[in-house]
């Protein structure tokens, strides 16, 4: 999968998640900048990652993960 | 050894750092890891030289089980969870659990004071974290002992933390450029040592006595002295640990190692959330990556609720890993519930002026950490009668006079207790 494959994915996860659908999903978009993004959602987020792609995360590699693009490239790693 | 002590200052410190580089200069790489983890282990000895086996136990156990789960032996785990979490149950809660063990069946041991090893808590964590991730095939290479053994055994993080996750500490001291003495580094290291020790040794320690008399006495605080004694503590606690953490990270720095930050200004915080991601941070991330999150994603569904609970729970585990006190379970269970209070606000989505929300949170904060020293519950609560007049008021000496002279009456004080 490409990076922009998943990124776009990933957006439009996001954009259901948070239910908004004008959501734009950058590389550095991180919780810091949706509001509805939170402890609890990201873990609902999560969830629905690995389910749509098909993944697992460790404790370890979650906890690493500071923005969208870092997510990117964790799945086509976990992917490929 | 503490690190505002002379010994450590002008002798110790010294003489490690530069075995340290003066071995890396002469391409001595392993032995230079090798003279700083003998230099850790002495420091963790000089404090008491039966900690030194279990260190080491410690240590080599989990090294062995890794090494094993990296080989597909990945049985391990469990053994390994509960090699590290019996330890730390074992010599840091047993007198607890048996005192109240004892309490509730009438049963009386001989209770042969089991000795609480520093630090024990601080390098359980960061082994535990290592052991998780390699069972969930996070790590990828395999470490040689000498670099976990570095890692694990540092002595800047040793007794106080930063809980330093491998993932962001033992590269370092596998990377070359880092063998190399670097002077901004060293300088930086100095610096900040200097501004910990200002924080511990002028600052912290200086309100100590008055907390510590305190906190000896509490039902004779009355509403004046219950808040300087509670308002002290908070300072203290922030510029003793905060400057011990800067002094960690300074020390780390001359040996080209940079720890991660714990403390970030948690006095001004905006909420409780804001407050744990600024205060022992390393010990936030550690509590959100490996209790929260396995413990929801543990649940059925991720609902609010669920989120809630996971979080009270998480809450009071950190709670209690500070002691085996009833008073560090309270002070877990009341953070977890004071977030959950606030991400039931949150979802109000009424945002405070920042001046009302710091006040809320910092008295809470305030409040908290009379729970957090109390030598017991009847002492924290005396503090927090005080605090709210129940034991009476006094005016300061200076007060009283200055009542006089402006009234010409004289000045009757009220007060329960006789001081």
């Amino acid at each position: 999968m490409s990076k922009a494959d998943v990124m776009n994915k990933l957006a439009t996860i996001m954009q259901e998640l948070f239910e908004n659908s004008s959501l734009v999903v950058t590389e550095e978009t991180s919780g810091d900048d949706v509001d509805e993004w939170d402890s609890l959602t990201h873990i609902s987020l999560i969830d629905s990652i690995e389910k749509q792609f098909k993944v697992k995360f460790g404790l370890g590699e979650l906890m690493k993960l500071k923005n969208v693009g870092q997510m990117a490239d964790l799945i086509i790693k976990k992917t490929a | 050894m503490l690190f505002n002590s002379h010994f450590f200052i002008f002798v110790f410190l010294p003489i490690v750092c530069l075995g340290y580089h003066l071995l890396n200069k002469a391409k001595f790489h392993e032995f230079a890891k090798i003279w700083l983890i003998g230099g850790s282990l002495y420091f963790y000895s000089y404090f008491n030289i039966s900690y030194l086996p279990l260190i080491v136990l410690s240590v080599l156990t989990n090294y062995m089980l890794v090494k094993g789960m990296m080989r597909g032996q990945k049985f391990w785990f469990i053994p390994g969870l509960v090699f590290n979490i019996g330890l730390l149950c074992y010599f840091k809660y047993m007198n607890f659990f048996l005192e109240n063990f004892s309490v509730v069946t009438g049963v009386d041991f001989n209770l042969t004071k089991i000795i609480f090893p520093l630090g024990i808590s601080f390098y359980t964590l960061q082994q535990i974290a290592y052991l998780v991730d390699v069972y969930q095939d996070v790590v990828e290479e395999e470490k040689k002992l000498v670099d976990y053994a570095v890692y694990v055994t540092f002595f800047p993080c040793l007794i106080s933390g930063p809980i330093a996750h491998y993932d962001l500490v033992l590269p370092q001291f596998q990377e070359l450029k880092n063998k190399v003495f670097n002077s901004k580094n060293f300088s930086l290291g100095i610096y900040l040592f200097c501004l910990g020790l200002f924080k511990k040794v002028i600052i912290a320690d200086s309100l100590s006595p008055f907390v510590n008399e305190s906190y000896e006495n509490p039902a004779n605080l009355h509403l004046i002295t219950a808040w300087a004694t509670s308002l002290g503590y908070t300072l203290q606690l922030y510029f003793d640990f905060s400057g011990y953490t800067d002094m960690a990270i300074g020390i780390a720095k001359m040996f080209n190692i940079s720890i991660p930050q714990n403390f970030n200004s948690p006095l001004r915080a905006a909420n409780i959330n804001d407050f744990w991601s600024r205060w022992h941070m390393t010990l936030t991330s550690f509590i959100k990556g490996y209790i929260y999150t396995p413990i929801i994603r543990s649940m059925p569904k991720p609902t609010f609720k669920n989120s809630m609970i996971a979080m009270f729970i998480a809450m009071t585990i950190a709670g209690i890993w500070h002691g085996p006190a009833w008073t560090f379970v309270l002070y877990g269970m009341v953070h977890g519930l004071a977030i959950v209070i606030h991400h039931n606000w949150k979802k109000k989505k009424k945002k405070l002026p920042y001046l009302v929300g710091w006040f809320i949170t910092f008295n809470f904060v305030n409040l908290g950490l009379v729970l957090f020293r109390a030598p017991n519950l009847k002492a924290a609560g005396e503090v927090i009668a005080g605090m709210v007049g129940l034991q009476g008021v006094q005016l300061p000496k200076m007060g009283i006079g200055f009542f006089e002279s402006a009234s010409g009456l004289g000045c009757e004080v009220w007060s329960l207790y006789d001081k």
